[in-house]
């Protein structure tokens, strides 16, 4: 049996890993989406109208998982730590306010989307694509932004005797923590979509190579470009990141980098590796430079150290390998383009650690919550208030935990069925091309047999 | 007027959106767990047209309350997230089950032929959740009027009034929408469905009168009358289109007895809404930003609405 804070804390935890897959998915899948429908409509193509149809099926059932699973956050933000929404409620109003307007937005042209196929004219039908890829984003990174103000909360308004009586409502918008922190996210929202939909398309090449006709292959494209581009301007991003949290959260960063002690030249550590003073070079770009660690903090408001740089590690590293999957996809389709090279299809490793990859960003995507918002601990927001001075005094709250876990668990299961199903239906053929000669019509045929 | 007050209103006027809306479609759940007769899959096949495009923006209203409730009331919020625990935590349940169940049932066969192995069994469990909802918040609604456990007459009402009212806007809807594609023969099913629904929902109303602590306001009293019976007589004359509007209003104004019963606590004899409320500098914001928004979800929500009704060819 869990203890209370514990549960709320593992309950939290598993209400938003559970959200946030679905989450990126319904930020990114909408803009592979309006591309497929606009590449059909504008070169009258045949094969990117049936991909912008299948993956309008997809997106439906991801929302909806998606929008009710984010329901349960929002209102466990109560249920659970209820001292915390008593006192920074309207502190966190007014991202979380325009956020539901972004939702509402993204719900209706969804909806529209979706069942406006043959009810709408097909260039409405394609503008109504264009809110939902914009908002779907915005509600995202305004969910973010409320999250980057608990990292570095700004604008909080205290009376004489110091006790806090009011917070800004424009403060999660100039927090320092905010830019990165969305960037980042927006990023991996993408980057998940677009592995997840070339896994999807690579997977179904190796089991039958007649799969690689022209339907696969725009899928392919499309999804393993918009994922591996954005792979390695995530590396910047996060780079930028790592300096924010250090200028903001010495005590993530020590967890993060795993600095146990303040030192002049520190080293990096990676996995079982140190090199040694690169973590000085790499933040001050000097070797001597002094990085502030883990001892500088006091005890009682340290992270656990070891959990948020395996993390940190884990997200990192899986960050650098699809930065490398990318230059080798970029080479691979250069070398086809410029010198004729086989199409990258016809690369079967290339095709494998593309079905390989499509679990990778969202696995780094889990881990970089878990330096978030484990690195953030003991805080809910981050030197003003403790986690255990948030939560509800209601007892029994594993119950909570352990019914949320069974109930995520089926719907995965059954949403893997159906996604399975999905993928699985008729696909197009690719048009045989216009200089071969054509059957010819029934009707000559059959005065011909007459 | 204070923003404080205006963002009381706003959330007030989220919750009617929200049971006017999204209460249509939980109540579409006691119709299919009872579809019958003859046209029982053409009964089920409507359900699941008429809510497919709409309960998911109808289900935003939902997330739009507790935010403009949290923002404006951050003492209200944290004061019923404790206090309603249990209701609330069960009507997630319905709300996560209800979602899903309806959407591995809708896309359980996404090209025709078999559906994929349990989703006879997904189209339970959303009838189960979708009761489960709006019984719990009609549960949750009447404890904060009395003020205390769960197991009391007036929340136990509260509960049964609540899914009545939701099965009875779903059936006077879908008898609108059976017409709008030209079944007669169907909306009459959800015609008699709503009849009886309707009454039952009425009567409940008239009993909670006599259960709330407070008086409910006369002009409540007689508009929720007046447009029960009108939409009760609409439907008996198949004026189907008059019969939803009417039905919405009777719905609404059950709320709104709510509310002013309720009025000016959070929970009746503990804590009052104004004690909750943001300070002035962070509502008049939130109230500006929600103003503004409303008017411009607004018109593209009516036009979802127009746009998706179900309609007479199959997709």
């Amino acid at each position: 049996m869990l203890d209370n804070l514990t549960a709320a804390r593992e309950q939290m935890a598993l209400s938003l890993s559970f959200h946030i897959i679905f989450a990126v998915l319904g930020v990114g899948l909408p803009w592979l989406m309006l591309w497929a429908r606009w590449q059909g409509l504008r070169k009258n193509d045949p094969l990117w109208t049936a991909l912008a149809r299948r993956w309008a099926k997809a997106g439906g059932i991801l929302f909806a998982i998606g929008a009710v699973s984010g329901t349960v956050l929002s209102v466990e933000f109560g249920l659970l730590w209820p001292k915390f929404m008593e006192r920074f409620g309207s502190a966190l109003s007014l991202p979380f306010t325009l956020e539901s307007f972004a939702f509402f937005l993204e719900a209706i042209f969804f909806g529209l989307y979706l069942y406006g196929w043959d009810r709408l004219p097909p260039k409405v039908h394609l503008a109504c694509g264009v809110p939902v890829a914009i908002a779907g984003m915005a509600s995202a990174l305004f969910v973010t932004t409320a999250n980057a103000w608990m990292n570095g909360p700004v604008g909080l308004v205290k009376d004489s005797s110091g006790k806090l009586v009011a917070a800004e409502p424009l403060g999660p918008f100039m927090a320092a923590t905010t830019p990165p922190q969305i960037v980042h996210i927006g990023l991996a929202a993408l980057m998940c979509t677009g592995l997840a939909t070339s896994a999807v398309y690579a997977a179904a090449m190796l089991r039958n190579p007649a799969k690689r006709d022209g339907y696969h292959c725009r899928g392919l494209a499309a999804g393993a470009v918009l994922g591996l581009a954005a792979a390695p301007l995530q590396v910047i991003v996060g780079d930028w990141a790592a300096r924010v949290v250090y200028a903001k959260q010495p005590a993530k960063f020590a967890a993060m980098e795993d600095v146990g002690h303040t030192q002049s030249g520190a080293p990096l550590h990676v996995g079982p590796f140190e090199l040694p003073r690169m973590l000085s070079i790499m933040l001050k770009f000097d070797p001597n430079a002094r990085i502030a660690g883990m001892d500088s903090i006091p005890a009682p408001d340290r992270p656990p150290a070891a959990i948020v740089h395996l993390s940190f590690d884990i997200m990192a590293g899986l960050g650098s390998a699809l930065v490398a999957l990318a230059v080798w996809g970029g080479w691979a389709a250069w070398r086809h383009r410029r010198h004729g090279a086989a199409h990258p299809t016809e690369r079967r490793w290339l095709l494998r650690a593309l079905a390989c990859a499509g679990p990778v960003p969202f696995m780094a995507l889990l881990a970089g919550w878990i330096v978030t918002e484990v690195g953030r601990q003991p805080w809910i927001v981050y030197r003003v208030m403790r986690t255990t001075e948030a939560l509800t005094p209601r007892g029994g709250l594993y119950v909570y935990f352990y019914v949320t876990f069974a109930i995520y668990l089926t719907l995965s299961i059954a949403l893997i069925a159906i996604l399975r199903r999905i993928a699985r239906g008729p696909t197009p053929r690719d048009e045989p091309p216009s200089d071969m000669p054509q059957p010819e019509p029934i009707a000559a045929r059959q005065a011909v047999a007459a | 007027m204070t923003a404080a007050n205006g963002l009381a209103l706003i959330v007030l006027a989220g919750l009617s959106a929200y049971a006017v809306l999204g209460g249509a479609d939980f109540g579409a759940g006691l119709w299919e767990l009872l579809a019958s007769g003859p046209r029982k899959h053409a009964q089920r096949d409507l359900l699941d047209r008429a809510m497919g495009p709409v309960w998911e923006a109808n289900h935003v209203w939902l997330i739009f309350v507790v935010i403009a409730l949290f923002s404006g009331f951050p003492g209200a919020f944290a004061a019923l997230s404790q206090h309603l625990l249990v209701p609330i935590s069960l009507a997630l349940l319905g709300i996560v089950l209800r979602g899903g169940a309806f959407a591995f049932r809708h896309y359980g066969a996404p090209y025709g032929g078999d559906p994929v192995k349990g989703t006879r069994t997904w189209g339970r469990v959303f009838a189960i959740a979708s009761l489960l909802t709006p019984a719990c918040f009609g549960v949750a609604g009447g404890q904060l009027l009395s003020g205390g456990d769960a197991w009391a007459p007036l929340p136990l009402l509260g509960g049964a009034l609540a899914v009545l009212c939701c099965s009875y806007l779903a059936a006077t809807y879908l008898a609108a929408d059976a017409a709008g594609i030209g079944d007669a023969a169907l909306a009459n099913d959800f015609r008699i469905r709503a009849i009886i629904t309707g009454i039952g929902a009425g009567g409940l109303a008239v009993v909670g009168l006599t259960l709330v602590p407070g008086p409910v306001p006369l002009v409540i009293v007689f508009a929720s009358s007046a447009s029960r019976v009108g939409s009760l007589m609409l439907l008996r004359w198949r004026r189907y289109t008059l019969a939803r509007v009417a039905a919405a209003t009777a719905a609404a104004t059950v709320l709104w007895g709510w509310a002013a019963v309720l009025h000016p606590w959070v929970i009746v004899g503990g804590l009052k809404l104004s004690e909750t409320a943001a300070p002035a500098s962070t509502a008049n914001v939130v109230f500006a930003v929600l103003a503004v928004g409303l008017a411009i979800v607004t018109p593209c929500y009516a036009w979802m609405l127009r746009v998706l009704r179900p309609r007479a060819m199959a997709e």
